[in-house]
């Protein structure tokens, strides 16, 4: 059923549905793939737009895998159905978008809280509210990151093209899995419906991560304790034989409910974000561009950096010294990197398709004596190379 | 180089802009295809870009249209302005006014007379566009066609191809 223990079978299905090979697709069929190509085989949710094609193609192939499409009545009821489908072992996603993601901040929080793995796409839209509901937007960065309350770590994963978002849903579903925890895709609207050149690669390129699982009945007694010192517990899976208890309220290593001491609280609370924050290696992504010499950095993410890449080309060809970084893990931001390359340059442009989100992050890791600004468009049509290129002229 | 299809809701304007792609795709040429249309089914504006380029390519708008393909005058009107000074204007010459040089022909009573199906007018469209730009193969639509329609349309559609393509040869 999961690929887990069954891996002949699954090869044998993805070889022979998926030839490898370019095919011309929309951003959300080829996160789709990429997801059945990472194990996903269980998807619950409720389609809204631009998010839909995902829930169409899902509905269509996971069946053919011997996976689940599971229709909700809502959204808070899908991100329910994937928090109980984790835990019997699948490995699960949804996708949704503006309204619907704000629908889910409840039961991503009990995710956080529960640490189930499952893969929340985020097809953003222009909002705020329904907003301009069939147009792409970066509106949702610190949704993905403060969206649920109280104290919780996050970990946010954007790509940047179809062929991107292929490849990166697959590490979204690894690092969800290596680190027992809920991965917020952060898609958009524009490449979720742009359709491109897709290069479908042989499934033996690629790698896929399992959760690990309790090595023996001590360490099932513990699904939130810590026995392996790195902050990620064993997941005794429903229906192994266990008794486990899982709850959205505060709980002791065993699990069980103790919302009075204050101690096991700050453990368990401070332990979930010690499980992300020592674990950097298994997250943080970044790419950069010219960034040796850069005395203008371009810093973007998601859609943007495209044309973002497009007019540091252009500007090196004026002569001018320009590099582009872009955070590929969003959340936690690749604070270290961004420091060192703010060091060097005399000007930060954070281009992106809101008001400014990312700058805000940004801002914490640029001098006061460097210059930060931002490139920013809103109504749902990308930056352009042009609109881009026109900035970085205005500080070269 | 960039195209926009530009149509009202019902012409089949996105599938042209799709099989284009298809077609640039399947000669390993880099291609971009993006669609924008009313919430309206039926007769609101219905736009289509496809980029193509051997070069990587960074924006994913059409910025400056080299080629319009305009089908129908609320199309037109709603995205006359994004095309270049030198730019190629092929129009429904029935269903567009348009007041700068053009080229173009009859499509849809091409299309019915060809097909008796006035709903071919994208495809032969699409064979104008294609005869008079060389823009991809002519086989290569054909494949994409192949792979795009509904099936057991097949035929219909690549009948009305052709008879767009002809138009354009002359």
């Amino acid at each position: 059923m999961i690929i887990r223990g069954d891996e002949p079978e699954q090869l044998r299905l993805l070889r022979r549905l998926y030839k490898p090979g370019n095919y011309f697709m929309q951003g959300n069929e080829a996160l789709s793939y990429g997801a059945l190509f990472a194990g996903c085989r269980f998807y619950a949710g409720y389609p809204i737009t631009p998010s839909s094609e995902i829930a169409e193609t899902m509905a269509r192939e996971l069946p053919k895998l011997g996976g689940y499409y599971l229709q909700m009545e809502d959204e808070i009821g899908s991100i329910a159905a994937m928090v109980g489908a984790s835990w019997t072992g699948f490995k699960v996603m949804t996708a949704t978008a503006g309204p619907g993601f704000s629908l889910m901040q409840e039961n991503l929080g009990y995710a956080v809280m529960t640490e189930t793995p499952l893969v929340l796409v985020d097809v953003q839209r222009s909002g705020p509210s329904t907003g301009q509901a069939t147009k792409g937007a970066q509106g949702d960065f610190f949704q993905a990151r403060w969206g649920t309350h109280g104290d919780h770590p996050i970990v946010a994963v954007s790509p940047t093209s179809g062929q991107d978002a292929f490849w990166e849903v697959i590490r979204a579903f690894n690092i969800a899995e290596r680190l027992r925890t809920p991965v917020v895709f952060l898609f958009d609207g524009v490449l979720a419906h742009t359709r491109e050149r897709v290069i479908i690669p042989p499934v033996e390129d690629v790698e896929i991560a399992y959760r690990r699982l309790p090595a023996n009945e001590e360490e099932a007694k513990l699904p939130f304790g810590d026995p392996h010192g790195d902050g990620v517990p064993p997941m005794p899976l429903f229906g192994h034989g266990y008794f486990t208890h899982v709850t959205g309220s505060t709980h002791k290593e065993t699990g069980l409910r103790d919302v009075y001491t204050p101690e096991v609280h700050d453990r368990l609370v401070r332990r979930i974000h010690r499980k992300i924050e020592k674990n950097r290696e298994v997250y943080e992504k970044y790419e950069e561009h010219f960034t040796d010499d850069a005395e203008i950095l371009i810093v973007s993410w998601g859609v943007t950096a495209r044309p973002a890449l497009g007019a540091v080309l252009r500007a090196r060809e004026e002569g001018i010294n320009v590099g582009l970084f872009v955070p590929k893990t969003v959340h936690p931001f690749p604070a270290e990197r961004m420091r060192e390359l703010a060091k060097k340059a005399r000007a930060v442009l954070v281009a992106e398709m809101n008001l400014g989100q990312m700058i805000i992050e940004v801002e914490r890791y640029v001098n006061d004596d460097v210059l930060l600004k931002g490139v920013n468009k809103i109504g749902g049509v990308p930056l352009t190379v042009e609109e881009i290129l026109r900035e970085i002229r205005g500080v070269a | 180089m960039q195209i926009r299809f530009a149509g009202i809701g019902g012409q089949g304007v996105v599938l042209a802009g799709v099989i284009l792609g298809e077609a640039a795709a399947i000669e390993g040429l880099n291609v971009v295809q993006t669609q924008d249309y009313s919430s309206a089914s039926r007769g609101g504006h219905s736009i289509a870009d496809v980029i193509i380029s051997k070069e990587p390519i960074y924006d994913v708008i059409v910025t400056e249209a080299d080629v319009l393909v305009a089908l129908a005058q609320l199309g037109y009107d709603t995205v006359k302005n994004s095309l270049k000074e030198d730019g190629l204007l092929i129009i429904e010459t029935d269903l567009v006014k348009p007041e700068r040089p053009y080229i173009g022909a009859p499509f849809t009573r091409l299309a019915e007379e060809t097909t008796g199906l006035a709903l071919t007018v994208n495809m032969v469209a699409l064979g104008y566009l294609v005869a008079k730009t060389g823009l991809v193969r002519r086989e290569s639509v054909e494949e994409a066609i192949k792979r795009r329609v509904p099936k057991g349309t097949e035929e219909v559609n690549l009948k009305a191809f052709r008879a767009g393509y002809e138009e354009g040869s002359k």
